[in-house]
């Protein structure tokens, strides 16, 4: 009796152990796909959209911080390599992120690497070519976000601030 | 029961079982199994291709976006310094001191990080909102009401946790975060 089961329980045990891998696989896919929708919801990528700070009634991504000012482009590779430039605020930290589909991070660059100069990223394919003055970053995947974090001191900065993140740019070449 | 039935029925419980293990590890919070330091706990690989299958996931559904370390660091307390949960109807007191980083903002959240809706509208405290004595050491408040000096509400969360955020931390910091010096949440009384 018990022997017509070892096989069919291991036959269970392997779709279960496969369900469990193809499932953890997913999720960041999966919810990396939704975020994108949310932030491009209006179907335009490659350009920047510039949020307003983050509060209780405004959290478009989980875990959002209150000090920071975020501008974030979903950016499209499939017909060509996107340039990202981003316009430095004097004195206040502030990075680029580039994020692939599975939610790795494939650069960072912050007021730091650029000793406060812009930030000049190309985000590219294989095949693709970075134009001069653009610092290339190779994806695995078409589609992913580009993340600018500006850190406020208080809210009252925070007109400034727009000011200046709104001469950056994202757009395909 | 034929050979076949017998195959479907175990498959698909293996179906469902392995999905359902897999959804309930990656909500089982950001850092378990991670690095620990007092109340607060930490990863080392947020959003690098080292993170492993299941810390991926987990910070695809908590922390998305989060920076890797050399950017920023993130500690998590869901509990006070003596072990309690942290309790949205409780006070306590956060202190620390100079903290091994540019710049840090303790962040409060309630469920997977969501901010908390409260009179005061105010959701964190920066460095530079605290004021620091002759040894560096600055303190503020965590509570339901309104406290002098720096306070962060809890609003209406029961339960509730803490986002220590530290943009470019140290060497020292990244690589051993378990031994960085953060603040301490004490518990002060609850209503």
């Amino acid at each position: 009796m018990m022997r017509r089961w070892i096989f069919p329980i291991l036959a269970g045990g392997l779709v279960a152990l496969g369900a469990y891998q193809a499932t953890l696989l997913a999720t960041p896919y999966a919810l990396m796909y939704a975020a994108l929708q949310k932030i491009g919801g209006d179907g335009a990528s490659n350009r920047f959209v510039f949020s307003k700070m983050a509060t209780a009634d405004n959290q478009p991504i989980v875990r959002p911080s209150p000090d920071l000012s975020y501008s974030t482009c979903v950016f499209d590779l499939s017909k060509g390599p996107v340039l990202i430039d981003v316009s430095p605020v004097p004195g206040r930290y502030w990075s680029v992120s580039i994020f692939d589909a599975r939610t790795d991070v494939a650069a960072v660059r912050s007021d730091r690497d650029t000793k406060g100069e812009p930030a000049r990223l190309a985000l590219i394919k294989q095949g693709q070519i970075a134009p001069a003055g653009y610092e290339p970053v190779l994806l695995g995947y078409d589609r992913g976000l580009a993340l600018v974090r500006i850190l406020l001191a208080n809210p009252s900065e925070f007109p400034a601030v727009d000011a200046i993140r709104r001469k950056s740019t994202c757009k395909q070449v | 029961m034929k050979a076949w039935q017998r195959y479907v029925i175990v498959m698909a419980l293996g179906l469902v079982g392995g999905t359902a293990f897999a959804v309930h590890q990656v909500r089982g919070g950001l850092n378990d199994g991670l690095v620990l330091n007092g109340p607060w706990e930490t990863g080392k690989s947020f959003g690098t291709l080292e993170a492993s299958t299941l810390t991926r996931a987990k910070v695809a559904l908590s922390g998305l976006m989060a920076l890797p370390a050399k950017e920023a660091m993130y500690f998590t307390a869901s509990r006070d310094s003596n072990g309690r949960k942290l309790d949205g109807r409780c006070s306590y007191d956060v202190r620390g001191g100079k903290l091994d980083g540019r710049w840090w903002s303790v962040t409060l959240y309630e469920g997977e990080g969501w901010l908390v809706k409260n009179a005061a509208n105010r959701w964190s405290v920066a460095a530079s909102a605290v004021t620091a004595d002759a040894q560096g050491r600055w303190a503020f408040a965590v509570s339901p009401d309104a406290q002098a000096g720096n306070w962060l509400p809890t609003g209406s969360a029961k339960a509730f946790n803490l986002t220590l955020r530290l943009y470019h931390p140290s060497p020292e910091v990244i690589d051993s975060p378990e031994k960085a010096k953060l603040p301490v949440i004490e518990r002060k009384g609850c209503a």
